[in-house]
């Protein structure tokens, strides 16, 4: 259960200037060392919010990442891919 | 005997103190915020006891409390980057120990902070009601964000709770109660509209807890507040748990004054208690 880590991607990119440095420049090697699956390590590359939101990553982080259109994400971007996910299993 | 003078509700959108800096007094926000102002002080408080939903900043999914209460003899914020200025304020730490031994006692197991600053959720509305931090705080912190939420019920009986041991508590003070948040939110999830990051999914909702509110209806917002509506009125909707924390302490009575900002998801609002 790795989705912790996803969600700390995105708290730190708003709480840590440093790590947020390195997602912009090289958002591959920042996340190298980090405990994701592979599925997880390819969706944050991808920009794959919905998938990502699927597995439950809380929206309110997830958002963070437009800031600085991290991953690619733009506000549009981020916006219509969003839009197409489904509730995550067991969220109320 | 302490007493509870006040109560009050207001939004906390992060944008507010940079949006009234820009357009002026004369804006919306600022005259609302302005006349929840005027009946705060009007009731001359010496201490705030609030209730928010930290945003995972003065926490974070490594140990997130569904309830917590701050005790220390100071804090500050914001710590989430919000574009304002930062502030320290005082927490009323004998007040804070004393409600929180109460309400341990009453059944609530309130998790402790002791070293803690605070987000946007309690900095925006301070920035606006009390911007020279003259009077000090006591920070309840209730899980909004992160579901399963705590129940309405349970937020209610909270705010109930602590309302006795506010009254209970035997040094003379004036005490107003906050509650800080919208009725119906999305941050970043399915049902921002096209193009944004943030909207007011449920409009309607909206409409109807105010007028909940204002004629005092507590028992059947308590009711329809279920985990399933609030998540229908958006994943910040559980903020609406923060006034019902709030209303424990007013007791059906009717607000001084209340406006709601519909299409925003939210609504300001102001009790004289005393």
């Amino acid at each position: 259960m790795s989705i912790y880590a996803v969600n700390k991607v995105c708290r730190d990119a708003l709480h840590d200037p440093v790590w947020r440095e390195a997602l912009k420049r090289d958002p591959k090697s920042a996340i190298a060392p980090l405990p994701l699956s592979a599925e997880e390590r390819s969706a944050l590359l991808n920009g794959d919010v919905a998938w990502l939101y699927e597995q439950g990553a809380h929206p309110f982080l997830l958002a963070y990442l437009t800031r600085w259109e991290l991953f690619g994400l733009t506000v549009s971007l981020y916006s219509e891919r969003i839009r197409a996910a489904r509730e995550p299993a067991g969220r109320e | 005997m302490a007493e509870i003078v006040a109560a009050i509700g207001v939004p906390h959108t992060p944008n507010f103190p940079a949006l009234v800096a820009k357009q002026g007094p004369d804006c919306p926000t600022a005259r609302l915020y302005a006349e929840v102002a005027k009946h705060l002080h009007a009731a001359k408080p010496d201490v705030l006891v609030i209730y928010t939903d930290d945003h995972f900043n003065t926490f974070f999914l490594d140990n997130f409390p569904i309830f917590a209460v701050g005790i220390a003899d100071a804090t500050s914020g914001p710590n989430d980057q919000t574009a304002m200025p930062s502030y320290r304020v005082a927490v009323l730490a004998s007040l804070a120990s004393h409600l929180r031994a109460k309400a341990i006692a009453a059944g609530f197991d309130l998790s402790l902070a002791q070293a803690f600053e605070l987000d946007h959720s309690i900095m925006v509305p301070l920035h606006f009601l009390t911007p020279d931090m003259a009077i000090p705080i006591v920070p309840f912190f209730i899980n909004g964000l992160a579901p399963p939420l705590p129940t309405a019920q349970r937020c209610y009986a909270l705010g109930k709770a602590v309302s006795a041991a506010i009254a209970d508590w035997p040094q003379d003070a004036r005490v107003a109660v906050v509650g800080s948040g919208s009725f119906s939110l999305e941050i970043g999830g399915p049902r921002i509209p096209p193009g944004e990051r943030a909207g007011t999914p449920d409009p309607e909702w909206v409409k109807h807890v105010q007028e909940h509110i204002e004629h005092g209806r507590i028992a059947e917002l308590v009711a329809e507040a279920t985990p399933a509506r609030l998540a229908r009125a958006g994943n910040i909707g559980g903020e609406l748990l923060n006034w019902i924390a709030m209303l424990g302490a007013v007791d059906g009575r009717r607000p001084a004054f209340i406006a709601p900002e519909i299409e925003h998801g939210h609504a300001y609002a102001a009790w004289r208690l005393d």
